[in-house]
């Protein structure tokens, strides 16, 4: 029986009486790096600010590593890691200071040895006393990732992890997230509205178009099914429609 | 709780929020205690030479002031200053938080959002008290000096006393900035909204309750009681909300003694004021906290 990271069942999420995101039934299983790709405004980040319990679904329910997003938001917020799109943090403050914050939040009680080894694991060590204003978008980003996993949550949610960053950045980053699925077996929702982060980094495929699920595969059935890039970017527009 | 509080303190201190606090109060504490020294040395040389010139025999009006007499010029800062600092620093610590995308982080970690609210205003309740009490210590000092000889127990706790009411009226105030800040979209709105405030709590009610009793402004003539009409209901509605006169008055009576009793209605309404916005401030929605995050 598969078990599954994250399960939903018709949830749903309006603005007022604008429709941001229809029924959704999505089942992510354990251990899946998943990319949910779609334009901007399909209701990518409405979805990953559901399933974060930033948002409040107006229908339907969900689970996330097993825990309600409504009734155990607490318990569903334990077990996951979030990078928000164009991630910012405390400037004034250091990259130890940052991670120390957010790791006594997760629960950590003493994180100097769990920040130590995440930079490790990021590649990322001797930053720790520079001011986090100072750094590039990339550098950002690496610091996002690792308060996003000190608390070794078995979920982990991406919105559009790779905007503005430049091609080493971009593949950093890239290597980061198959090294902390392969490695932690950490199941990981990723948003992009860019086919060949998808192509390169998931092992299944959304598309979501105007609110609505209107694809969801392996990635390995996907490429069987659209074999060349230039028959998966026509499917990509075909399903996904024309950006807005 | 105590690691958000922890944190505020160290994010203001990294902005130099404190700092720029400590300066602000140590100035005012300062600039009180010359106005008080000028004052007593000014009246005195004038005293004395109007006794050397035969004309008065009244003792002179300086030999029974209270030292703390020398401190009241602060009350006025702090109403006039220090609440809009406090203000300034609640708008900043909640805005902080916003301009990033920071909340969104925090929001995600299993914290319940009225403890992360809750570590706020204990950061800022402890900043506070840290900056009061710096001051209230280069104000013993500076009463000190002035009087040449040291502050008795008595006057020591009128003026940590003091200092607790005005820490009481300056966490009130910065919880208003916090809710400027979490409530108002625009950053520069934040800031105006808690200032607008400030301004009505400070002048414009007490304006309309001096208004209200017309003859108080024609001093020496005492005002007449109203007990009916339209004066009296506007002072009804306008005094218990005039917080900064209930300020004044609890500080006169704490730093010079108060011949009709302690003013306990102007201490509660003091405290009213600060526990309903720090209360308020609590149990804000998480969503104030980041605003709706759509596409």
């Amino acid at each position: 029986m598969t078990s599954f990271a994250i399960s939903t069942h018709g949830l749903t999420h309006r603005y007022g009486t604008k429709v941001a995101l229809k029924p959704l039934n999505l089942d992510v299983a354990t251990g899946e790096i998943f990319g949910l790709l779609g334009h901007n405004g399909a209701g990518k980040t409405t979805t990953v600010s559901l399933l974060t319990t930033l948002l409040r679904p107006t229908g339907g329910t969900a689970t996330v590593a097993g825990h309600d997003i409504v009734a155990d938001a607490r318990g569903a917020r334990s077990k996951i890691g979030y990078l928000p799109e164009n991630v910012q943090f405390y400037d004034d403050l250091t990259l130890a200071e940052n991670l120390r914050f957010f790791a006594k939040l997760s629960g950590i009680p003493k994180p100097d040895a769990r920040i130590a080894e995440v930079l490790g694991f990021l590649d990322f060590e001797g930053h720790d006393h520079e001011r986090v204003g100072a750094f590039s978008k990339g550098m950002r980003q690496r610091v996002g990732i690792a308060q996003a996993i000190l608390h070794r949550p078995p979920v982990l949610f991406l919105d559009e992890p790779t905007s503005g960053l430049d091609p080493e950045g971009v593949r950093t980053l890239r290597q980061s997230v198959v090294r902390l699925n392969a490695e932690w077996g950490t199941t990981i929702f990723m948003n992009t509205h860019l086919l060949a982060e998808v192509t390169r980094t998931c092992t299944s495929i959304g598309i979501v178009r105007q609110g609505e699920l209107v694809h969801h595969d392996s990635l390995a059935a996907t490429l069987g099914e659209y074999p060349t890039e230039q028959a998966l970017e026509s499917a990509y527009f075909d399903t996904a429609g024309s950006a807005a | 709780m105590g690691v958000v509080a922890r944190h505020e303190l160290l994010a203001s201190r990294r902005n130099r929020a404190p700092q720029l606090l400590v300066g602000m109060f140590v100035g005012m504490v300062a600039v009180s205690s010359f106005i008080g020294w000028l004052t007593q040395t000014t009246v005195s040389g004038i005293y004395g030479q109007v006794l050397a010139d035969g004309l008065t025999t009244q003792p002179n009006p300086f030999v029974d002031v209270v030292p703390l007499f020398f401190a009241r010029n602060t009350v006025i800062y702090v109403v006039m200053i220090g609440t809009l600092m406090a203000a300034a620093l609640g708008v900043q610590s909640a805005l902080r938080d916003r301009k990033a995308t920071v909340a969104d982080l925090v929001l995600t970690r299993p914290v319940p959002v009225r403890a992360l609210l809750a570590g706020r205003m204990i950061g800022l309740g402890a900043l506070l008290a840290v900056v009061i009490a710096v001051s209230s210590v280069i104000s013993w000092v500076s009463i000190s000096v002035i009087t040449g000889s040291a502050l008795g127990v008595d006057g020591s706790l009128r003026l940590a006393a003091f200092g607790l009411l005005t820490w009481l009226l300056l966490l009130g105030f910065a919880a208003l900035g916090v809710l400027g800040g979490l409530y108002v979209t625009r950053e520069t709105s934040a800031l105006l909204a808690p200032f607008v405030t400030w301004a009505v709590i400070a002048f414009v009610l007490p304006q309309l309750g001096t208004a209200a009793r017309p003859v108080s402004l024609l001093n020496p003539v005492a005002s007449v009681p109203q007990t009916s009409g339209v004066f009296h209901a506007v002072s009804y509605v306008t005094v218990p909300l005039s917080i900064t006169e209930h300020f004044k008055t609890t500080s006169s009576a704490i730093l010079e003694g108060s011949s009709g009793g302690f003013p306990l209605a102007s201490l509660a309404a003091v405290a009213a004021f600060t526990a309903v916005l720090v209360v308020a401030v609590v149990v804000t929605s998480p969503s104030r906290l980041s605003g709706e995050a759509g596409e």
